[in-house]
């Protein structure tokens, strides 16, 4: 009985991980829908496939995320953000910082040697503070998400966006590709309005390195360059930076049982 | 002697001609639409001919609103806080507090005898202006018009998030698919806006009488949700679209006037109404 499980439930994403001691040993990742006890369910299942076990296998379980009330079967639920610090901790021990760049909401957590939370900030429920800019923006230049990032990359002259909100941002983007402005450059002006929002949530707490990035955000390679110069810091990325909430949770559901 | 007051608003181009008096004789509105400079000689023209008068017939025409550099004709900029004062003042001479919820920023102004003594405003995030309910009506596929009276018919209190248009939206598709009524999804929208703009409103001290203007106020919902988020009674002018361009007006009088009696030279533009365009740099 060495399995763990830890499932977030997060606005836009659902993601859960099973480890077998310290080891990653499944984990996957749905469109949260409507219901996020479904999703929780659907989760669940399809990790018990991957690591061929069944429910009793499943020494304890710990909830997180915005839905984690729903996961009625979870043995405790623990706030995302002392998960997100014990997962990247156990990814990256040596670091004391990490942002966290979701769909709904961005964070900034110190964590010490333990990966125990020692301060943070958060900036939520405004789209522009979120990767849910980037989504807004993709939509209006009709480019997948995941080619967000290089598509920014190339750019040389980002634009820069006016007021700070998604909503007056999509009006500027729309006017923008009227006035035949590339896309690149575009994009690019979205992450550096976007890392300029966390460079001063990050402001409100005293930066540490090492650091690393997390969430949906740290797959937009745009996004990173734009952070790391505007923090002046290297980022470390973990390779499903996705999940790292729901590893964390995992980890919590080891610890304490 | 004729005054024009030009105002371009985010949302919408608003000309009010008046004589010497302050009388109006005509007032137009349309949608300012991308095209500021090409809309103004429009909505102008509509406006000379209601009034039936000729472009020369005018003595003295300010602009103002945030397009006001776009307006070719104009013998003078004003900014939109000096106009909205003074025409709230014309209207309403007990005005002290004067609270402006336009298309794309709300303001709140402090009024001394038409004069602005102090002033916040947002114009950074959606969620403080009438964008919020624009887009969110657009979402439940109601015409902007009508949800003021829609909200009214509203038996049950709904909390709706004021931080974002954009994560409001996400609320109202999923308070729609929990079953809630439109017009209390609506209400709710109504009461997030108003806290908003009276935590904006807060930032001065809020004094009677208190007027609200702008495009939002013609929504009978938000002045309810506004007199109860604010805590206190409101005027509002029959025209509150107008007073931005009315003020504009008076003070193109006013100006006018001063000038002739101090023998100063005015810097009158022709009386053309060109058509301008956006690249016209000599070339």
């Amino acid at each position: 009985m060495t399995y763990f499980m830890g499932i977030d439930i997060g606005s836009a994403y659902s993601k859960g991980v099973i480890i077998k001691d310290s080891e990653i040993a499944a984990y996957y990742m749905i469109s949260s829908g409507a219901n996020y006890r479904t999703a929780a369910e659907t989760i669940t299942l399809e990790l018990l496939k991957q690591t061929n076990q069944s429910q009793e296998n499943i020494n304890s379980v710990v909830a997180t995320g915005t839905g984690a009330a729903s996961v009625d079967f979870a043995g405790r639920q623990v706030s995302e953000i002392v998960c997100t610090a014990r997962g990247i901790n156990h990814i990256f021990p040596q670091v004391k910082t990490v942002i966290e760049v979701a769909g709904q909401s961005s964070k900034v957590i110190k964590i010490n040697e333990q990966g125990k939370v020692t301060n943070f900030a958060v900036s939520e429920k405004c789209a522009a503070g979120s990767g849910r800019f980037v989504e807004v923006i993709a939509n209006v230049l009709r480019i997948d998400l995941k080619d967000f990032g290089p598509i920014s990359l190339r750019s040389s002259r980002p634009v820069s966006f006016g007021t700070g909100c998604a909503v007056f941002g999509e009006s500027e983007a729309v006017t923008r590709v009227a006035e035949g402005i590339p896309k690149e450059d575009i994009a690019a002006g979205v992450n550096l309005a976007l890392a300029g929002k966390i460079t001063s949530l990050a402001g409100k707490i005293k930066l540490e390195e090492p650091c690393a990035i997390c969430g949906g955000g740290a797959l937009n390679a745009g996004l990173i360059k734009s952070l790391e110069a505007e923090l002046h810091i290297r980022l470390l990325v973990p390779p499903q930076p996705q999940i790292i909430t729901a590893l964390g949770a995992a980890i919590i559901a080891r610890t304490s049982s | 002697m004729n005054f024009a007051g030009v105002d371009i608003g985010s949302t919408m181009t608003k000309v009010v001609l008046t004589d010497t008096t302050d009388k109006v004789l005509s007032a137009i509105k349309g949608p300012t639409g991308p095209e500021h400079r090409q809309l103004a000689n429009e909505v102008m023209k509509s406006a000379l001919e209601q009034a039936g008068l000729q472009l020369d017939d005018i003595s003295y025409i300010v602009a103002t609103g945030y397009g006001r550099v776009n307006v070719p004709f104009a013998d003078e900029q004003i900014t939109e806080l000096s106009c909205h004062a003074r025409g709230v003042y014309s209207i309403f001479p007990n005005v002290r507090t004067a609270i402006d919820i336009g298309g794309q920023d709300a303001k709140c102004m402090k009024i001394d005898k038409g004069k602005l003594i102090d002033f916040v405003m947002n114009d950074k995030c959606a969620a403080g202006t009438g964008r919020f309910l624009e887009v969110t009506a657009a979402t439940l596929g109601i015409p902007l018009q009508d949800i003021g009276d829609i909200s009214l018919k509203s038996t049950k209190k709904i909390q709706i998030s004021n931080i974002c248009t954009i994560f409001a939206q996400q609320e109202v598709v999923a308070l729609l698919s929990r079953g809630e009524k439109v017009e209390d999804i609506i209400a709710g929208l109504h009461y997030a806006l108003a806290s908003r703009v009276a935590t904006l409103a807060r930032r001065l001290k809020i004094e009677p009488d208190v007027v609200l203007t702008g495009g939002v106020a013609k929504n009978s919902g938000i002045v309810k949700a506004m007199k109860e988020s604010l805590g206190c009674d409101l005027l509002v002018p029959e025209e509150p679209l107008l007073t931005g361009a009315l003020g504009a007006a008076i003070l193109a009088r006013e100006n006018y006037v001063r000038a002739r009696e101090k023998g100063e030279a005015l810097p009158i533009k022709s009386r053309r109404l060109d058509k301008a365009t956006f690249y016209n740099n000599g070339s």
